[in-house]
């Protein structure tokens, strides 16, 4: 599935992954108030920032395709609005197994979990509209899209500080915690990051391959025509 | 790529099993020689039955509460990993369209020529 360097991504993401598994269930300490159900925290936050990073790269090659037009950027940006909604779809499965038992609750409308549904919903409508439509116009129109969908990344991420009284603890929280927490969930964000950009470089080859077959076949087609 | 999903997969399976083998920190062995300890010690008279009762209810409320918390941590590790390996079977299912669809290409241009 691919040539050296992207096997060497892939074999240090399964390392990185393996290490940190091991260090959220055998070295992180107990945190003193949720005990083990805090654990969920270090894949769950890690996959909500994974998101920020993964529309963020939808948002710069959204923005270098409107400038360049090349149908690459526009690729390597869906790859990476596909991933944006994968992980985002991670951060909201494990947040209400974690709020149900910490919050007593699954799921509550206050502003960080509703401007992440929205995020979700919104890069969701991204690939609603480019199966609609074909070729120059969807890669522009998602594009924009994209850039004004990440509009929402900002809204979620200060969610908590604009609208105070949520279930969310405030921003600061993660980096106040207990030495063995703030390594394990270093670790963790870092082998998440890392196999984003392993998927991203998978999902943009797999892309281009794609195209690369459509045109041929467009082509065949019109010569056989 | 699936074989290292798969093998996280059961590697956060195994965890589980190994956490959920580690008993609550105080085990009843503990507080009972606690509690034996502390009555023999007390100046005023203790009704050792009921005590023995308290205590035991107690770490029958600890070892369920720990055992709820292990259930919600695990759904959670297994749901993660079943979105990363719907997700990857995916893509291997499109690659392998890809594999197929390109080989008819190769087939028809080389009729062609």
């Amino acid at each position: 599935m691919g040539n050296l360097k992207t096997r060497i991504i892939g074999v240090i993401t399964a390392v990185l992954i393996f290490i940190s598994l091991y260090l959220v269930f055998g070295y992180a300490r107990l945190e003193g108030t949720m005990l083990e159900v805090q654990k969920i925290f270090y894949y769950h936050v890690s996959a909500a920032l994974t998101v920020f990073v993964a529309f963020g790269v939808n948002c710069v090659f959204s923005i270098k395709y409107l400038i360049q037009r090349k149908p690459n950027d526009d690729l390597l940006a869906a790859a990476a609005a596909e991933l944006g909604i994968i992980f985002c779809t991670i951060a909201l499965l494990s947040g209400p197994i974690w709020a149900r038992s910490a919050w007593n609750t699954w799921w509550n409308w206050e502003a960080r979990l509703t401007s992440t549904l929205v995020l979700w919903l919104m890069y969701i409508g991204y690939f609603i509209l480019r199966s609609a439509l074909t070729d120059d116009k969807r890669r522009t129109y998602s594009a924009v899209l994209g850039i004004i969908a990440y509009l929402d990344v900002p809204i979620v991420y200060y969610a908590v500080d604009i609208w105070q009284g949520g279930l969310h603890p405030d921003r600061g929280t993660k980096w106040s915690m207990e030495t063995t927490m703030q390594y394990t969930w270093m670790v963790a964000l870092l082998a998440l990051i890392m196999l984003f950009v392993f998927l991203l470089i998978v999902r943009y080859k797999m892309k281009k391959a794609q195209m690369r077959y459509e045109i041929i076949q467009q082509k065949h087609l019109r010569e056989a025509a | 790529m699936r074989i290292f999903v798969l093998a996280s997969f059961v590697a956060v399976l195994g965890l589980y099993l190994f956490a959920t083998q580690v008993p609550v920190s105080i085990t009843s062995d503990k507080v009972a020689a606690a509690v034996s300890a502390a009555i023999s010690e007390a100046e005023v008279p203790v009704d050792e039955d009921i005590v023995e009762k308290v205590v035991r209810r107690s770490l029958e409320k600890l070892d369920a509460g720990q055992r709820t918390r292990l259930t919600y941590l695990f759904a959670a590790y297994i749901v993660i990993w079943l979105v990363f390996m719907l997700y990857v079977l995916r893509l291997e299912q499109q690659q392998q369209l890809l594999d197929q669809r390109l080989a008819q290409l190769e087939i028809i241009s080389n009729r062609e020529e």
